[in-house]
């Protein structure tokens, strides 16, 4: 089946609310393909549209094309005569699929007789071995609706589904309110199905189905397709900030990071009446958010339209319309081709004298990514921080903000660079003069960039900096002196700092690393849902394997002045492909280390973990490995002889 | 359904129409008994009925006596309903007289504007949103708020009056030895404007209901999925849809019964047909209480067997049902 | 809700022609008898005779001024209809209440007694009562609510379950709420759409007997009604008066109902969800 340039708009009294904007999909057959979307999406609508199912008020354009049949206009008669015996669906609502008054044989049995297909007796006996094979007996089966269990009515309607053997089968939420078992028994059936030539649309928003039995997925936003993507790489490659968003937001078996939302919100109410000035109605989109600067919470389908909730909007994004445009193996709505880069930090290098700080090291951060640089004192940590926030000055190499060379940007305008960035350091008290107060500390950054000229803006914005880092706002409060405030309070009177002139990038060195741990745990709760409501992009920087578990999406192990691993936490985590990162996981366990040298000098031919590793050959003491992908491309290592 | 489960809940349904039919009985027996003083000489010396001595005191005694409850129900059963003093005849021959004219009117009545108001309600809520359908509800919903008396009245003067098509009375035209072809029509004849009458006092409400009970069925999500199935459009409305509008029907159906049958002793009377309404009109302006006393507990018991006979009904149509309700 | 039940009353048709009619209908019971320039017992007048300036409805066979009648007969009906529905939805509420909020055995005893209640016909029971009993109208309209209460009750009390377990009523119970502060503040307001319909319902079926009953003569001859008068008006069918004496009641009868019902339509398409769609 291939959908062409389908557009559904429901016109409703004098409203006319856009459903689905020229969708494109093709369901090739014995394969999967998942539609990911929450509700608002479109998603049900569009499953509809394939059995043409939509009301009366719905006006379409565009093409449904059934082996070449075109459908998309087709009569009610022209409909039925593909329904369920080339295109079936396995709706929602479980058990309010089935008729209440007729036994369930019989509902199973019934397309077969009405199509003309079957005599009675034949289509009974087919029916029951449909169920039969559903693990559902022959008494069971001659019972009402209501009589039957949760598991066995899905399955049901599974077989009801399956009984014509249609060429296109569209589930929506197949595995909803299942138990395991059950839910392993259809994921099996479908995919079975598949295995015979049945080409598979799977409507859904759990994340962990698309991904274990899809083979491309497709996520679907207020409408519009935002990304096609191979279903490998839904939760460790997504080129779009809302399927990054998602997967994020999604409780996952295969993400390590605590949940965030979107920031913002979409839903639809039809609560408005719209005419123009010519009588005519204009479709559009309806989108409730907290920003009230869309026309009363409209979307006109002009512009992205995940722009208000997006990490990394630019100006053009509320302007002009985005097409689908192809990244490799995806295809990415987004004007800035997919999740853009914040940073990047190409080949840079520092010495200091003889010692090598940082050896040549490439880096990148994604926007809205929370990037965590692990290692031990001394591995360089913190001077690729540095390097990173714009404070020290590379001896080689480039470096890019937002796709901006920083160099020329630091010495064109630095103030303006620095107020891009914000950084947290690791000792609050060290980090703020005892001389200020808190409102002055807080202050700072706008006073000495510059960015306001009335007193009263600069207030607001360190009155809301400090509501974000839910200290207070009394007077008295803002006239406290450091010494007054305990540690807790005081880094946050810094991250309030480091935010007051909205950055967009936040570098924080060992930011929690001298707090008691529940004053850490609740910082550190408080910079995830900063950096999800403000978009940040942050750069963590820890010790603690623990911290960087809970906080991040991608991590860097560093070892003497080296990033040796660079990948997905839950890859780098689970599966550590430098021994390196596999001791010091061991260690952050707890586990008893065969007995470790101490870093000796520093070699400065082979690889600096050599005379550590278990696994060193000659070749590791004389050659400096390479960066080499780990299967995934974003999982790199630096060794001869990687795990896993 | 355990065989066992629904015998046990029948026995209850029978069991508690029993109990109310023994209650009505009950009342019917003993309500004379309530009657203040001497009322019988009040009561017939206004009346146009004359009693000699003997018949009075016959009927005082009847309603003084200390007649056994027991006899009272075995005298009923047997028929032995006592004597009619305004019509001078035994109340039993009264009432089997007038029953078949009553059955044969209020029983057609019923059963076509449920069979008919049920294909329309069906229908229009299939075509809901469509003119004809906006028009059928607004319509009905005015000629719901007829009364019957109001109905009966104006069928009487402009078709039996006025236009002279159809008799202004009776149930066949009287004193005429008739072959029973040409009977049948002549009862026909005369049944149409009462028929007609009652089936327009019933006809909203059974459209209605169906109508709007149909169109809570059509949005269930078993309806689509039967679309989906690509079934022809004629069995989702009946098979599926309809079979499951009919049970607020029913249901309503045994709650109004017993209201409907007011309108319908009306409508007899209006019309002076020969039934069981006509006949307790007379008897009450004759004051013949006990012919009154007949009459009001044999539709009693007529409306309750009506209604048992309607649990069953439920219970068949709806597998749900689990316990007497 | 209730803010938005408000506005589509208004703009509701059945409502609004309901309601108007209601108003004029009122108008008439309340002022009306004093526009009855006769005394409608008034025998006193030349029977059967043509309407003219001084009866504008003529006469009837006893001599009586007609629209004397009329005045006082729609006037008893409405009273007969609206006190019985008024007894008849206070019991109603009370019984489902105390079911609702006891259940347990009160709950279990009075349901099977209203079960009884409504598989005997009442008309039967109150047909019964007026022959033999004579009573006066107010007895009638009591012995008719102590019959029809059981539908209200059975209404309520399910509504009533449902809000008593409703978060907002668990809630004030959290807070210490004595159960006379939850049935007044939070049960009955929300049981307020289903005494419009019930009460609606109920008046409307009252008058429909009213009228029922005084045509076929079971109330005190002397008393005006609007069946009685329809009554005695038929057996002069043949005569020409039937235009002045027949059809006034039964348009005025008709009218009565229909107002009623319009008004309990539309209400029950406000305020019963399920039904907002279907109407």
């Amino acid at each position: 089946m291939t959908i062409d340039q389908w557009s559904v708009t429901y016109r409703v009294n004098d409203h006319a609310l856009l459903a689905l904007d020229e969708v494109g999909l093709r369901l090739v057959p014995g394969s999967i393909t998942a539609l990911v979307g929450e509700s608002g999406s479109g998603k049900t609508t569009l499953g509809k549209s394939l059995m043409g199912l939509l009301p009366e008020y719905a006006q379409v354009k565009g093409h449904i094309k059934l082996d070449e049949q075109e459908m998309a206009g087709a009569s009610e008669e022209g409909w039925n005569a593909v329904r369920w015996s080339e295109v079936a669906m396995l709706f929602q609502n479980g058990p309010a699929n089935l008729n209440p008054v007729h036994r369930v044989l019989d509902q199973v049995a019934e397309p077969l007789i009405q199509h003309g297909r079957r005599s009675k007796a034949e289509a009974t006996a087919e029916a029951e071995k449909a169920l039969a094979r559903m693990k559902i007996d022959s008494s069971q089966a001659r019972r009402f609706p209501h009589e039957l269990s949760g598991g066995e009515i899905q399955r049901t309607l599974l077989a009801m589904t399956l009984i014509m053997d249609p060429g296109v089968l569209i589930l929506d939420e197949p595995t909803g309110a299942l138990d395991a078992i059950t839910k392993a028994f259809v994921s099996r059936i479908i995919l079975d199905t598949r295995d015979q030539g049945t080409a598979v649309l799977l409507i859904t928003h759990d994340l962990d189905l698309a991904r274990n039995m899809a083979d491309n997925v497709a996520m679907l936003y207020l409408g519009q397709v935002m990304e096609t993507l191979p279903a490998k790489d839904l939760l460790t490659n997504p080129l779009h900030p809302y399927t990054l968003a998602l997967g994020r937001s999604y409780p996952s078996m295969e993400t390590l990071r605590d949940l965030g939302g979107i920031r913002g919100d979409a839903f639809y109410r039809i609560t408005h009446r719209h005419s123009e000035k010519n009588g005519g109605v204009r479709p559009h989109t309806h989108v409730i958010g907290t920003e009230p600067s869309h026309e009363n919470g409209h979307l006109h389908p002009k512009g992205c339209l995940f722009q208000p909730r997006c990490t990394q909007s630019i100006g053009p994004c509320c302007e002009k319309a985005v097409q689908l445009q192809d990244v490799g193996s995806h295809r990415v709505r987004c004007l800035r081709g997919g999740i853009a880069m914040q940073l990047e930090l190409m080949q840079v290098s520092k010495r200091y004298g003889d010692f090598t700080a940082l050896g040549t090291t490439d880096m990148t951060l994604q926007a809205g990514e929370i990037f965590c640089l692990v290692g031990e004192t001394g591995s360089g940590k913190t001077t690729l921080g540095m390097i990173a926030a714009g404070t020290l000055s590379p001896d080689q190499g480039n470096r890019m903000l937002e796709g901006r060379d920083m160099d020329r940007w630091i010495r064109q305008d630095y103030r303006s660079l620095a107020g891009k960035i914000g950084v947290v350091y690791q000792n609050p008290a060290e980090a703020v003069s005892h001389r200020l107060s808190v409102f002055d500390i807080v202050a700072e950054p706008l006073k000495i960039q510059k960015r306001f000229r009335e007193k009263g803006e600069m207030r607001q914005r360190v009155l809301r900096a400090l509501t974000d880092v839910h200290l207070s706002t009394d007077t008295s409060f803002l006239g406290r002196y450091p010494h007054e405030l305990n540690m807790g309070a005081l880094q946050r009177v810094c991250i309030a700092r480091a935010l007051v002139s909205g950055p967009s990038m936040v570098v924080a060195d060992e930011p929690t690393s001298s707090l008691d741990p529940s004053v850490q745990a609740k910082v550190l709760k408080m910079i995830l849902d900063l950096q999800i409501e403000k978009g940040l992009t942050v750069l963590f920087i820890t010790h603690d394997l623990g911290v960087a578990r809970k906080i991040g999406d991608r991590m860097g192990v560093m070892l003497a002045g080296r990033l040796v691993e660079v990948g997905p936490t839950v890859r780098v985590m689970g599966r550590p492909a430098h021994p390196y990162t596999g001791l010091l996981i061991a260690g952050a366990r707890g586990e008893t280390i065969a007995a470790v040298k101490p870093p000796g000098g520093s070699n400065s031919r082979g690889c600096p973990f050599a005379d550590r590793c278990e696994r060193a050959r000659e070749i590791c003491f004389s050659r400096f490995p390479e960066m080499g992908g780990v299967e995934e491309t974003r999982h790199l290592v630096r060794c001869h002889f990687p795990m896993g | 359904m355990k065989h066992s489960q629904r015998n046990s809940r029948h026995r209850q349904y029978i069991v508690a129409y029993l109990l109310a039919a023994l209650v009505m009985m009950y009342v019917s027996y003993s309500v004379p008994r309530w009657l203040p003083g001497d009322f019988v000489t009040a009561m017939y010396s206004s009346s146009h009925v004359t009693l000699n001595a003997e018949q009075e005191a016959d009927l005082r005694a009847y309603y003084t006596q200390r007649q056994g409850f027991g006899r009272y129900l075995v005298d009923f059963f047997t028929l032995n309903w006592g004597y009619s003093y305004a019509f001078l005849t035994p109340i039993s021959e009264l009432i089997r007289e007038a029953l078949p004219w009553t059955l044969l009117l209020l029983g057609t009545a019923h059963l076509l504007s449920m069979v008919v108001g049920f294909l329309a309600g069906v229908e229009a809520a299939w075509r809901r949103g469509r003119v004809i359908e906006k028009a059928g509800v607004g319509s009905m919903t005015v000629l719901e708020g007829f009364p019957e008396i109001g109905t009966a009245v104006i069928l009487l003067l402009v078709f039996a009056l006025h236009l002279g098509w159809f008799p202004a009375a009776g149930g066949e035209t009287a004193y005429v030895e008739q072959s029973f072809g040409r009977w049948a029509l002549d009862v026909t004849h005369h049944l149409a404007l009462p028929l007609l009458t009652l089936l327009l006092a019933y006809f909203p409400g059974n459209f209605l209901l169906t109508r709007g009970s149909m169109v809570m069925v059509l949005k269930e999500h078993f309806i689509e999925t039967a679309r989906a199935k690509g079934l022809p459009s004629l069995r989702i409305r009946y098979a599926h849809a309809a079979r499951n509008a009919l049970l607020p029907m029913v249901t309503r159906f045994g709650l109004r019964i017993a209201f409907m049958v007011t309108g319908a002793l009306v409508v007899e009377t209006i019309y002076a047909y020969p039934g069981l309404g006509t006949l307790l009109f007379n008897a009450i302006a004759m004051r013949d209480l006990p012919l009154i006393q007949g009459i009001v507990l044999l539709s009693s018991l007529m409306v309750l067997f009506v209604n048992l006979a309607l649990e069953f009904v439920y219970g068949w149509i709806d597998p749900r049902v689990k316990h007497a309700s | 809700m209730h803010r938005d039940a408000r506005r589509t009353l208004g703009g509701d048709p059945w409502f609004v022609t309901g309601a108007a009619l209601a108003l004029l209908l009122g108008l008439l019971v309340v002022a009306g008898p004093f526009f009855a320039v006769h005394d409608p017992h008034d025998m006193s007048f030349r029977p059967l005779s043509a309407p003219s300036t001084e009866h504008w409805l003529g006469t009837n066979d006893g001599g009586m001024d007609i629209l004397s009648e009329l005045l006082h007969g729609i006037r008893n009906t409405v009273v007969f209809g609206l006190v019985t529905g008024m007894i008849a939805l206070v019991v109603g509420v009370l019984i489902g209440l105390v079911c609702a909020w006891f259940g347990g055995v009160t709950d279990h005893a009075l349901m099977r007694f209203s079960d009884i209640l409504l598989a005997v016909p009442s008309v039967m029971i109150l047909i019964l009562v007026a022959a033999f009993f004579r009573p006066s109208p107010l007895v009638l309209s009591l012995v008719l609510a102590g019959l029809s209460w059981p539908t209200t009750a059975k209404a309520i009390r399910a509504q009533a379950l449902v809000v008593k377990k409703s978060v907002h009523v668990v809630a004030a119970r959290q807070m210490g709420a004595s159960g006379a502060y939850i049935i007044t503040r939070h049960l009955m307001p929300e049981l307020f759409p289903l005494y419009l319909i019930g009460f609606a319902a109920k008046a409307r079926m009252a008058m429909f007997m009213e009228a029922s009953l005084s045509f076929l003569g079971l109330f005190d001859p002397s008393r005006k009604s609007l069946g009685m008068m329809i009554s005695y008006a038929l057996k002069y069918y043949y005569l020409d008066i039937w235009w002045n004496w027949l059809i006034p009641p039964i348009l005025c009868l008709t009218l009565l109902i229909m107002a009623v019902t319009f008004l309990a339509v539309s209400l029950e398409k406000v305020f019963d969800p399920r039904l907002k769609e279907a109407l």
